[in-house]
């Protein structure tokens, strides 16, 4: 078989097309001139803002319906009265497991396996994923993402990260799982590695999402704009430290399209339903078990031997322990578990704060560990060093601030 | 039978797909979409076809892990045909993947796919003299409808290798 | 035609542009502004992101309305009006979303709990909304412009 060379075949091509393909007059359209808007920095970034306030006015509303106005009544006032009513032997250990707390008034308190696991899974998660699915569906089908993937990378490429690199970043604030996994479309394994570190430490899922938006609702702007920042510091430093390129990247843009109602209902089910499938266990399996390491003194041990760091460096109640061992399960059950210890404002913005960024959960480790043990292992590296410092660095500001 | 989809990323390869084989790969308007391939099945007149779909790749020396796969997953399947999806649209750049395929010796059909993109540009393709020159099925189609997507499996069947040369020559007539 | 619809978007533009600044203020005086069926929301997401948004929107009106014939000023016109269907349309859905359960009382909320929702005071967005969709009649009356100049030439 002949084998051509790169300008040899394009020559041909060239030739093909002469004889095969004619370009017809082309007017731009009203949906050119918008696309043309939507990236440019001037006009794009008003719009991007737009989009974003959109986004998470419709996941508030979207949530807060769902869970505030049925879920929370449904399973504190008749799930959680009907559980503590019917299981047997308040005292044994059983009943500390499943239903948790006998005096808890609320499912957050109670920290059982059938009430504050299937509250937090379904009563608050579910509604948090299906309304950002629904958006991040509608963004990905017009052909929105890779514009502001564009925008971005105006923006983003003076810290040395590039645009395409918001593609994984969205995909994470569903879940970092899936999210990981599209690293595998940056070029160079040293931008593989930076995504994927900072992606596994930094952004939060949709159900931590979900779960952040009930339990610190006033203050939960600030743990976002300071887990971005972290995004975006340790994003530039690891990418001034680490050899390797980070070669410029094309992105391709694709027209606008109408998102089809089938496609769009396709992909919500089937993302929500795999989404459920690994997390529901990995709630209630989380719930079992950090109630029995409740049970057996284990997290109260813990606790007295971490204190110096927790109380000392980071400025957390030492019962954070608890939460940052299921934590590693599962994110949302762990800031659910914060709600319960008693700590200031900022105290709470703190542990928060711990939860998102101190391990990724047990299904993103698997994934990175598919990806490969050394880039995990630099990530745990990379991981230690973030902890102690930027979680540190918190403690440092309410001191300054006057408030820890 | 097997059969392979290859073309650039977000032509529409998962759409078809997800068509031919009643699966549910996501399909989304952004490159990059699938990072790994999918096996699926399809009935054609009682035989039973294994279909494949890939990441998008531009060429066949891969640049990220996702085109790596691609490219692998075409190496290890010898006996495939391989369905190169190109988007109508952007005809010429697709044919570069298309040449370098058929220089490897595997039989290919093309899906000429978005084709209502490219008569919306007043894009006019010839398509039965392209498919007189490469000497391959070409077939316009529009997955997100269906439209070619029959005349696309049937004409698949009958592919065989084509020599570049032969090319060179019809090309000049 | 084209000098009406200049002036009209330009108006509307001033308007959006004054309601944008209006909800900044008001969001740095810290407590909220309302005059009669208009209320200025004053937290830092619907009058501090939102008025910015709004802001921008009259921003795009202003821009677009130089020689609107031509289909990126168009453009500009119809992003100002996208911007203010963002803002509004998620006033709304929020609204719905606040009016069906029924709070500490009862699963539903009563007939009564739900019209109230819906009464006024209403944000800037809101009133902006309706006059913001003349935008669809100044492009679908183009698009026929367009057609019958086609038609005439042939
Ligand atoms: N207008 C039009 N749109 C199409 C057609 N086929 C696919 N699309 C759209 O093109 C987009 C990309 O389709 P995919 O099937 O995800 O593309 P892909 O080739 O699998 O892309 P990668 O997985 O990124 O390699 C989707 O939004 C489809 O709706 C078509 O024939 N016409
Ligand atoms: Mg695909």
């Amino acid at each position: 078989m002949t084998k051509l060379g790169v300008d040899e075949r394009w020559d041909l091509i060239d030739k093909i097309s002469k004889k095969t393909v004619t370009f017809g007059e082309y007017k731009h359209t009203l949906k050119d001139a918008i696309g043309e808007l939507t990236v440019k920095p001037l006009t794009g970034i008003p719009i991007a803002i737009a989009v974003l306030y959109g986004f998470w006015s419709f996941f508030s509303s979207f949530a807060g319906f769902f869970t505030d106005g049925f879920f929370v009544k449904l399973f504190d006032e008749h799930w959680l009265l009907w559980l503590q009513e019917i299981f047997p032997g308040k005292e044994s250990w059983l009943y500390y497991i499943f239903v948790g707390d006998p005096s808890a008034t609320n499912c957050f308190e109670a920290f059982g396996v059938l009430t504050s696991g299937f509250f937090v899974a379904i009563g608050v998660v579910l509604p948090a994923i299906v309304a950002f699915y629904l958006i991040l569906t509608l963004l990905e089908d017009s052909g929105y993402l890779p514009r502001l993937a564009v925008l971005i990378d105006t923006i983003l490429h003076r810290i040395g990260l590039h645009g395409y690199a918001i593609v994984p970043t969205i995909l994470s604030l569903g879940c970092n799982v899936p999210a990981v996994a599209a690293t595998r479309i940056l070029e160079t394994r040293k931008e593989r590695f930076i995504m994927m570190t900072i992606l596994a430490i930094f952004i939060p899922c949709g159900a931590q999402l979900g779960i952040m938006k009930e339990v610190i609702p006033d203050t939960m702007g600030f743990v976002i704009f300071y887990l971005f920042m972290g995004y975006l510091i340790f994003g530039f430093i690891l990418n001034k430290i680490i050899p390797g390129k980070t070669p410029e990247m094309l992105i391709d843009v694709p027209p606008y399209q109408m998102p089809t109602a089938q496609n769009v209902g396709r992909k919500l089910w089937m993302r929500t339903s795999s989404f459920f499938k690994v997390a529901l266990p990995f709630v209630l399996l989380g719930c079992v078990i950090v109630n029995v390491l409740y049970l057996t003194g284990f997290i109260a041990w813990m606790g007295d031997i971490l204190s110096p760091l927790f109380i000392g460096w980071f400025g957390v109640p030492s019962e954070t322990a608890g939460p940052l061992i299921a934590a590693f399960l599962r994110k949302d059950l762990a800031v659910a578990q914060l709600s319960a210890i008693e700590m200031t404002k900022y105290q709470m913005i703190s542990a928060v704060v711990l939860v998102s960024i101190y391990f990724p959960c047990v299904a993103t480790f698997a994934m990175m560990l598919r990806e490969g043990w050394k880039e995990l292992l630099g990530s745990i590296a990379v991981l230690a060093v973030v902890v102690t410092l930027y979680g540190g660095l918190l403690h440092l500001i309410w001191i300054l601030l006057g408030v820890a | 039978m097997k059969i392979l989809l290859m073309g650039h990323p977000n032509v529409g390869k998962s759409v078809l797909f997800n068509r031919l084989t009643g699966a549910n790969v996501i399909e989304s308007n952004y490159p990059g979409t699938t990072i790994d391939y999918t096996k699926g099945y399809m009935r054609v007149g009682g035989e039973e076809v294994e279909v494949i779909d890939v990441p998008g790749t531009f060429s066949l020396d891969p640049k990220d892990k996702a085109e790596e796969v691609a490219v692998k997953m075409l190496h290890e399947s010898r006996d495939a045909t391989v369905i190169c999806v190109i988007d109508a649209s952007k005809i010429e750049r697709g044919l570069y993947l298309v040449l370098e395929i058929i220089e490897e010796g595997y039989p290919v059909a093309i899906a000429l796919n978005m084709w209502d993109v490219a008569e919306d540009k007043n894009i006019k393709i010839d398509v039965v003299n392209l498919e007189r020159i490469l000497g391959v099925p070409v077939v316009s189609t529009t997955a997100i409808s269906g439209e070619g997507i029959k005349e696309l499996v049937s004409r698949s069947r009958g592919t065989a290798q084509v020599e570049v040369d032969d090319i060179f020559e019809r090309v000049e007539d | 035609m084209k000098r009406l619809s200049s002036i009209y978007f330009g108006i509307l533009g001033v308007i959006a542009l004054a309601f944008g600044i209006a909800d900044l203020l008001v969001t740095i005086g810290g407590s909220g502004l309302s005059f009669g069926i208009l209320e200025i929301p004053c937290d830092a997401f619907r009058g501090g992101w939102g008025g910015l948004i709004i802001l921008s929107a009259g921003l795009f009106y202003l821009a677009g309305i130089k020689n609107i014939s031509e289909i990126h000023q168009i453009s500009k016109v119809m992003m100002g009006s996208i911007l203010i269907w963002i803002i509004a349309g998620l006033d709304i859905f929020a609204m719905i979303t606040e009016s069906i359960p029924g709070g500490d009382r009862s699963w539903f909320n009563t007939l009564e709990g739900f019209l109230e929702t819906y009464a006024p005071p209403y944000a800037p967005a809101i009133f902006l909304l309706p006059f913001s969709l003349v935008v669809f009649y100044y492009i679908l009356k183009k698009e026929r412009n367009i057609l019958k100049k086609e038609k005439d030439e042939e």
